[in-house]
């Protein structure tokens, strides 16, 4: 086996999978401790300490960037090159180009994310990075996309795997959709400010075009990519159906840009762009799930994995979540559900089933199967592998039902009216009765953050005895060699 | 249905991916593209009711309509969020409950509402909103102040009036409640002085020789605390100075101070530092009605005047 992945490791890039690879457990381990801490801030306000850089508001889009593009964002790039070489069996393309993609994603976040803390941002929702940034994060992307299309076009076989079409479909969108919502005028060249080329309702449907679009291309159809390659591997079994894989695809990628203006319900935004999103919303729900049952059903025949497979077990549980998710959120679309859920922490906790449950379950059940593969060992411990499912599923039960309770508590206390048909509480009564909720919910993070540090060093052993492998081997044969020599 | 696909290898696709990686080619799951066009017809009755497609510079109005009462007369709209919601607030259940109460409280006196226990028993409950979401921020929830900052609202003494009128005017327009700072007019030994001086005005136990002395400051050219405060140190509501005989303490934190030389220290640094508080202007912000409301909520606070 030594021999085979050496000839692998010549064929394939592994050196850029593996350095992604590792800095998406770096960044996740940072994004999702920030998470907890912001999370503890909101039970405990006094865990501010009156330091600005480490408030509620410049520490929060530091954990979202953090995690969907330090932790997601470089799981993408490592599953996405490691699956286009497999699948296509070609080398990566270029040799400079991945590691300047490499570099450029790592010090943009960087620059972001220290820039967050000092109050540096252009105030977008999950599009904070300044000018100056965005130009760099444009140009990355470029160089992505075209190592991927022209890594693709060296493919040995005729056919594009389907994983392939999702990572094509999320780069694509978005680039379209960084550069749209990034369109703005720097004050001078030398100044981080910068202004939106929009204003006003134009600027906030550009903005949720862009966020909800982010979920959809850069969450869900990157992600299902993902999917579409680990699932089968780790099951040894062939994807369920190919002609649900074509048709939920392309009814996704159709209906996710529809959508986007379901955040901005009863607000100042004409009401038919409103009840629009709201339909497409609807209509999502199917293609949607079309992924889930491809991915669930390639295990029939083989469910007995679940219990021998802590691997498997991870990759089915995320698309569990995700059918969770994806059904809620067409649900929260509805302009009557909305008006409930809308500002409270209900959106949170959906976002959260869908960050936690879907793509930070499925990221780990891929890292867990690709990176003894590309140090061509075993995983250290299969037992700390369901340390983490259950530390991770445990954080993540506490995480969704306690937001449930505080938004939907929330959405109904303001909404309450007492005999005389006044509202029957006071905002901070509202904030007063979140208190405990917000504290479970940190637990829940506590839970998910020990998860990914058992992960850590679960992954940090089975690389060491990698390189002790290897380095016996080594010996062996140099050993051999000097006899034959002798 | 998991025998069918494992024993039947000819519906894969035929195509592999590195090494292992093929596709069942069953048909679409019949439930799930049921699903599909039933979301589908969802979505069709819904652009048959709603606005939703644009069209040109306009937009298709959808069936539904929304009807509401505008200077005497119903107008008709198509389903919108603003006509639904002018609708709501002119016919839903809990408006109209609300609206009868509201009409019995502007149209009476303050008088009349504080003498009839329904009107009162309604202020009670909608000033508690009015309160808590406005007010409550700087004055506490129950408006018991915070000592030093913000004034106790429950407590009936009152430094620009307690009577609904006063509370009425101070609501309205906002008040800045001014002490000059003496910390350049007097030196540290007559700060003493006139701080034993205001503490022994509500009997509190003082050197009686520096009250003396303090008393010619306090009401004498060198300090002139007696302009605001008056001779009597009862204070004066046109100026909102402070009662410094009722032991009613707003700057000062005297009465939770350990010992009388932490009081003295509590006082002197008042006199050194002098006040300097703002209250907003809110008929900028809040409804006639709504002063109104909270003018009663909160002369029952602190048992008005």
């Amino acid at each position: 086996m030594a021999h085979a992945s050496r000839i692998a490791a010549e064929q394939y890039n592994y050196d850029i999978v593996k350095k992604f690879a590792i800095m998406a457990l770096v960044w996740g381990v940072f994004g999702m401790s920030v998470g907890t801490w912001i999370a503890s801030e909101l039970a405990f306000p006094i865990l501010n300490f009156d330091i600005p850089q480490i408030t509620f508001g410049r520490f929060r889009p530091v954990h979202t960037t953090s995690v969907i593009f330090g932790f997601g964002g470089n799981a993408l790039f490592a599953t996405s090159y490691y699956v286009v070489q497999r699948t296509c069996q070609a080398r990566l393309y270029g040799d400079l180009l991945p590691k300047f993609t490499f570099w450029g994603w790592q010090l943009a976040l960087l620059i972001g994310v220290v820039g967050y803390m000092n109050g540096i941002t252009q105030a977008r929702e999950y599009a904070e990075f300044e000018w100056p940034v965005d130009l760099l994060i444009a140009v990355v992307w470029v160089a992505y996309a075209f190592i991927f299309v022209q890594t693709l076009r060296r493919r040995s076989q005729p056919h594009i795997y389907v994983a392939n079409w999702f990572y094509m479909a999320f780069i694509l969108a978005t680039a379209l959709l960084h550069i749209f919502n990034n369109l703005a005028v720097p004050v001078n060249l030398f100044s981080m400010k910068s202004y939106s080329l929009f204003s006003g309702v134009q600027d906030a449907m550009t903005q949720w075009w862009y966020g909800h679009n982010a979920v959809g291309f850069f969450l869900t159809a990157a992600f299902l990519g993902m999917m579409y390659y680990f699932v089968p591997k780790q099951a040894g079994r062939p994807i369920y159906s190919y002609r649900l894989s074509i048709v939920h695809f392309w009814a996704l990628s159709f209906m996710y840009m529809w959508v986007g203006a379901h955040h901005l319900h009863w607000t100042a935004l004409p009401d038919w762009t409103s009840s629009l999103a709201a339909t497409f919303s609807i209509m999502l729900l199917m293609p949607s799930w079309g992924g889930m049952i491809n991915g669930i059903m390639t295990l029939s025949g083989a469910w007995d994995k679940l219990r021998s497979d802590p691997i498997m077990l991870f990759l089915i549980a995320s698309l569990s979540f995700y059918g969770m998710s994806t059904f809620e959120g067409p649900l929260m679309s509805l302009k009557s559900v909305n008006a409930l859920s809308h500002y409270t922490d209900w959106t949170v906790g959906h976002v959260h089933s869908g960050a936690l449950g879907w793509v930070a379950m499925v990221s780990f059940g891929s890292l867990y199967h690709m990176i003894p593969r590309l140090y061509d060992t075993r995983l250290w411990s299969q037992r700390l592998v369901y340390v983490h499912f259950w530390l991770a599923t445990i954080g993540i039960v506490l995480y969704i039902t306690s937001m449930w309770v505080s938004g939907i508590g929330q959405g109904l206390m303001l909404r309450a009216f007492d005999d005389f048909g006044n509202l029957a509480y006071t905002f901070i009564e509202t904030v007063t009765f979140m208190h405990w909720p917000l504290a479970a919910r940190a637990l829940g993070g506590v839970f998910f953050v020990s998860g990914i540090l058992v992960m850590v060093f679960n992954i940090a052993m089975t690389i060491r005895t990698a390189h002790q492998e290897q380095a016996a081997i080594d010996a062996k044969i140099a050993a051999k060699l000097a006899r034959a020599n002798a | 249905m998991t025998d069918k696909q494992t024993d039947n290898a000819v519906q894969t696709t035929g195509h592999a991916w590195d090494g292992d990686l093929q596709e069942f080619n069953n048909p679409l799951p019949r439930w799930w593209i049921w699903a599909f066009y039933a979301s589908v017809a969802f979505a069709l009755i819904y652009w048959i009711l709603y606005p939703v497609w644009p069209v040109g510079h306009d937009y298709t109005k959808g069936v539904l309509k929304v009807s509401y009462e505008s200077n005497g007369k119903t107008v008709t709209r198509h389903w919108n969020t603003r006509a639904k919601y002018i609708e709501d607030m002119q016919t839903g259940e809990e408006s109209l409950k609300q609206k009868a109460y509201l009409d019995k409280v502007v149209n009476a006196s303050y008088a009349a509402i504080l003498s009839d226990p329904d009107m009162m028993a309604f202020t009670r409950s909608i000033g508690k909103g009015l309160f808590g979401d406005n007010c409550a921020a700087c004055h506490g929830s129950g408006g018991n102040g915070v000592i030093g900052k913000f004034p106790n609202l429950v407590d009936d003494s009152w430094l620009w009036g307690g009577t609904v009128e006063d509370i009425h005017a101070t609501i309205s327009n906002g008040h800045r409640g001014f002490m000059p700072a003496f910390r350049e007019t007097l030196n540290e030994e007559e700060l003493d002085e006139v701080a034993n001086y205001v503490l022994s005005l509500s009997g509190q136990a003082v050197d009686a020789t520096k009250v003396a002395a303090g008393d010619k400051i306090f009401n004498g050219q060198k300090g002139g605390c007696h302009f605001c405060h008056t001779h009597q140190a009862t204070g004066l509501k046109s100026v909102g100075s402070a009662n410094l005989t009722d032991a009613v303490w707003t700057i000062a934190d005297v009465p939770h101070a350990a010992d009388p030389r932490h009081k003295l220290e509590a006082v002197k640094a008042v006199i050194r530092n002098g006040v300097q508080r703002e209250m907003p202007t809110w008929k900028t912000r809040l409804s006639p009605e709504q002063i109104k409301l909270l003018t009663v909520y909160v002369h029952e606070l602190g048992g008005g005047k």
